[in-house]
């Protein structure tokens, strides 16, 4: 590319134009420079900060106050998406089987643009509807199903996009020889589909659990927070979560608070990270596969 | 592989909840930002010895704590404010009082942050709203006649609590029981509408208050006086506010307790009182109880029965009244007629 | 994977019954979930409109016009009724602070992001080392993912500091003159910040969908302009961008809404001003977003609950717009992808 740039501008004599673009090539270069350079500021401070607080006690002590450990949010958020990522992969999948197997034209569109829409609510809106429908009305307290819930509604859009495309992208002659060999349509489902489109489904699965890690204004108004381990309950228990630790104890005039505060943030880098990670090799795992066909 | 992750994720579950779902009472307590640090002391000493109730504290408002007392998600709800009549009249609640507290004017003025500065109500409620915006008005001058020509000419930052506050509802007591056209104003309340001021900032609970004084040259804050700490560690000032007989007075022991004692006789039944303004030439105005907002009918008879507990052992001399408590958060304790008549409210929880 | 046609076999049963009796629970069980899937944003937009409608007509127009909100007098005696509805004594709730606090951050952030964001694509297609690509390409999406009260940590523990003592001070001394950069210099908690911020944020995004719109389109475009003799600056502006035209805007768009409806990271560092304009960049204000976590509390002192309701019509309004910016943009990008050849199979 940039050799073609050099020797166009050079055949048809262009010096001052050369000029002018080359200055507009090298801003957009110092643009990117500048926007990486800031994501690395921000970065290498959550991790400057944050490592050093990492320190294994908090990963055996649950908050007390403002200071102790990290155990409770850990646990509270690992099992609010993971309940969540229930709810979102049996209706996300659902979704996504009906509309690539069962679906009539129109019914398609309908679906894939919903669930397009879906991505853009602001969380405060889903939050509040969910207080005032489930906390409040419904009388489930801060809980749970709640916290899970609001979730649910973040991660379902990335399960389903995900599960559509991969699904999608069965080859037809594969189902057509097991309808052939009279195999049911649910066996088709479960032993054609489902395998085949399995890289892509995990996918979309990493990509919302790493959207489902960093909500904070939803859970704050649905799982409430707690300084003790999520109980096994649905309904009145409150949870804690990491981003309500960032999110508080930051807040707090005390240099412990500030500390786990930092090392929740840090926690969650590194999450974020490796979900991003696995969900980029899973891809890179899938194109291998489909190459070597 | 997600399968062993989530077995995994059971197991860890299961160990760790198992034990104490079975054994814990949960109990939550949320609200006051100027309680919370007391709060935490509290909890952390009581359940040394009795580990089978789990105290979550929280520091979200005293707003947040009144109406999660009332909705049943919160056991405690803690405040600086009692409940308005209406409120009464709908949830009617019990207000109980397990301390006195008061709260002081910060503020960041350059060269000025080691002294304390003379500041009036009217003073205040003209500063915020707007009426008085830089440092060397006049009407400051007036108060400060030795300090006069140290008062910059620097713009002044109010800074507010954006959350229900009770610290709001206390600052905003002594405004109107002081100036008059305030009360016909704003009013009081744990929430109010601000005047418009183009500078003016709010803030998220006392610690909020203290980080935005520190970070704002110029501004001035009110800040819980369980925060004194802090404050000072922040190097900001507090102001001595002026009375009701007319004298400037500094938050200490002695003109709270002053304070306290003017009034504590005339505190009612259901002790949903204000001890702003309070008569005396020692008095500090800015006093309050700080109170635990109790559903007297609670759902669940065990949180009733731990709650009460937990409660009494706070009410005790030999146990939340202890001096290595409040003095920690420069509280004083209640005296002995109002400590009788929280006690008989918790009697009341069931 | 392997078609596992011993499976196929074994499973296959002679009777018909049995196949449409499968496939109806599997169709009716997958169709309700799309079924769910589809009426969640009915459901909520629903909920939310009947619980917010006391307040929508207790409020009235004012709700639009008038800047102060005031949740009534919960200490004095006394309601106000309107429209058949009851507040406290003094409530009155206008929101145009915070609609107008709403508008401005999203725009000025807006004007900040997506110059820089054409840049930033730009360089990442066409100047980037193709060896380092795959690392500038992560990077960026990692920004992607970056939680927002991490951005908010950030904010408040270098940016506000920051802008608050080392920034504003500097700009409204020596670049005062210019409208709404003189002034107070504020206590860095305020626009800028949010505006800052919120770049940061949707940068990504836009980033992401520019770099695959340009990357999508071919390359004849760009040789053949530069046949005719432009730079190759001119070739990608004049001829390549304005064939994407239509991805990017929407890019934009979708940009546009996460910007309104971004909620921990401005709440942590806008200032949370209320009843008050902003009167430079450096003023505090407040957004529809941060402004319903900052005064839900307060709301629930209302025993009226005109006030939570109140709340509730304001998210309502934020809804209601970022649909709309949301559908377009998409109506955009589906109406872009058919008309490249692009269009998903239906």
């Amino acid at each position: 590319m940039q050799g073609r740039v050099k020797v166009a501008s050079v055949m048809t004599g262009t010096a001052p134009k050369t000029w002018a673009s080359r200055t507009w090539w090298t801003l957009s270069v110092a643009c990117l420079v500048a926007v990486i350079g800031v994501l690395f500021s921000i970065f290498a401070f959550v991790i400057a900060r944050g490592i050093p607080a990492l320190k294994p006690a908090i990963f055996v002590t649950s908050t007390q106050g403002v200071a102790g450990g990290l155990l409770n949010a850990i646990t509270g958020t690992f099992t609010l998406v993971f309940v969540g990522l229930i709810i979102v992969v049996a209706i996300g999948l659902g979704t996504a089987i009906w509309t690539v197997e069962f679906a009539p034209k129109w019914g398609k569109r309908v679906i894939r643009f919903m669930v397009d829409v879906l991505v853009g609510i602001p969380s405060i809106v889903v939050g509040y509807f969910l207080y005032v429908a489930l906390v409040e009305i419904a009388g489930w307290g801060f809980s749970l199903i709640a916290g899970s819930l609001s979730l649910a509604i973040f991660m379902l859009p990335y399960v389903v996009r995900a599960a559509d495309v991969a699904l999608t992208n069965v080859p037809a002659a594969l189902k057509e020889g097991a309808v052939a060999l009279g195999a049911r349509p649910a066996m088709v489902v479960s032993s054609i589909n489902l395998p085949y489109a399995l890289p892509g489904i995990l996918t979309g699965i990493l990509v919302a659990t790493g959207i489902g890690l960093g909500e904070t204004a939803p859970l704050i108004y649905t799982a409430g927070w707690s300084n003790y381990l999520p109980k096994l309950a649905l309904t009145h228990s409150p949870v804690g979560y990491l981003t309500y630790v960032v999110w508080t104890y930051i807040q707090q005039p005390f240099e412990a608070s500030h500390q786990l505060a930092y090392a929740a943030a840090a926690l969650l880098m590194i999450f974020v990270f490796l979900t991003n990670l696995l969900a980029r090799s899973f891809v890179e795992y899938k194109l291998g596969k489909n190459r070597a066909r | 592989m997600r399968k062993t992750l989530a077995l995994a994720l059971a197991a860890l579950l299961l160990v760790s909840a198992g034990g104490r779902a079975l054994a814990a009472t949960d109990l939550l307590e949320t609200g006051s930002t100027l309680l919370y640090p007391l709060m935490n002391l509290w909890v952390a000493a009581y359940q040394q010895a009795h580990n089978d109730v789990q105290i979550t504290t929280q520091g979200t408002g005293s707003g947040t704590g009144i109406s999660q007392a009332i909705s049943g998600v919160a056991q405690i709800g803690a405040s600086d404010a009692y409940m308005a009549d209406m409120q009464m009249k709908n949830t009617p609640m019990l207000n109980i009082p397990l301390a006195i507290s008061a709260q002081q004017v910060n503020y960041n003025v350059q060269g000025l942050n080691a002294v304390h500065l003379n500041l009036s109500g009217p003073v205040l409620a003209a500063i915020y709203s707007g009426e008085i915006q830089y440092w060397d008005d006049s009407k400051i001058k007036a108060l400060n006649g030795k300090y006069a020509s140290k008062l910059p000419h620097q713009q002044i930052v109010p800074i507010h609590r954006a959350d229900g506050s009770g610290d709001t509802f206390i600052f905003t007591q002594y405004l109107t029981k002081s100036t008059p056209s305030w009360a016909s104003g704003p009013g009081y309340g744990t929430t109010i509408s601000w005047p418009s001021v183009g500078t003016a900032v709010g803030a998220t609970g006392n610690p909020g208050m203290v980080q935005t004084c520190q970070n704002t040259p110029g501004s001035i804050a009110y800040v819980g006086v369980s925060f004194l700490n802090q404050t000072n560690k922040a190097g900001l000032g507090y102001a001595a506010l002026q009375n009701q007989a007319g004298k400037f007075v500094l938050p200490t022991n002695e003109t709270v307790a002053a304070a306290a004692h003017a009034l504590d006789a005339k505190t009612p039944a259901d002790e949903r009182i204000s001890l702003i303004f309070a008569p005396g030439d020692n008095s500090y105005p800015i006093i309050n109880y700080e109170y635990a907002i109790v559903n007297p009918k609670q759902p669940d008879a065990g949180k009733a029965a731990e709650l009460k507990k937990f409660l009494g052992w706070a009410l005790e001399t030999s146990g939340g009244q202890q001096p290595r408590f409040l003095d920690a958060v420069h509280f004083l304790p209640l005296p002995e007629s109002i400590a009788a008549r929280s006690k008989a409210q918790v009697a009341k929880i069931q | 994977m392997e078609f596992a046609v011993g499976d196929a076999v074994r499973a296959a049963s002679p009777a018909t019954l049995q196949r449409t009796g499968s496939q109806a629970v599997l169709r009716v069980l997958t169709g309700l979930a799309a079924l769910a899937s589809f009426m969640i944003i009915f459901l909520m937009l629903f909920f939310l409109v009947a619980y917010a409608y006391p307040a929508i007509r207790f409020n009235g127009l004012s709700f639009f016009i008038s800047p102060i909100w005031n949740i009534g007098n919960q200490y004095g005696s006394g309601t106000v009724t309107r429209a058949g509805f009851t507040g406290e004594a003094g409530a009155a709730f206008g929101a145009l602070v915070f609609i107008f606090g709403s508008a401005i951050t999203a725009l000025l952030t807006m004007f900040v992001a997506v110059p820089l964001s054409l840049m930033v694509a730009l360089s990442l297609v066409y100047r980037v080392p193709r060896a380092i690509r795959p690392l500038a390409n992560a990077l960026v999406e990692l920004m992607a993912g970056v939680p927002s009260v991490v951005y908010g940590l950030w904010g408040m523990v270098v940016l506000v500091p920051w802008i608050g003592q080392a920034l504003a001070p500097w700009v409204t001394t020596h670049l005062g003159f210019i409208p709404f950069l003189g002034g107070s210099a504020g206590s860095g908690n305020g626009l800028a910040a949010s505006v800052f911020i919120l770049s940061l944020m949707v940068i990504p995004i836009m980033v992401a969908t520019t770099r695959d719109v340009i990357l999508a389109q071919s390359n004849s475009l760009f040789e053949a302009s530069m046949a005719l003799g432009s730079t190759s600056w001119q070739a990608m502006t004049r001829a390549v961008l304005p064939s994407v035209r239509n991805g990017i805007i929407a890019s934009v768009l979708l940009a546009f809404g996460r910007a309104l409806g971004e909620t921990m990271a401005v709440l942590m560092v806008c200032g949370a001003a209320i009843n008050a304009f902003p009167q430079n960049v450096f003023s505090p204000v407040n957004t529809i977003a941060a402004v319903i976590v900052s005064q839900l509390e307060s709301a629930l002192t209302d025993s009226s609950g005109m006030a939570q309701r109140s709340l509730a019509e304001l998210a309502c309004i934020l809804f209601i717009i970022t649909l709309l910016v949301n559908i377009i943009a998409r109506g955009i990008m589906r109406g872009a992808d058919r008309r490249a050849g692009q269009g998903q199979s239906g």
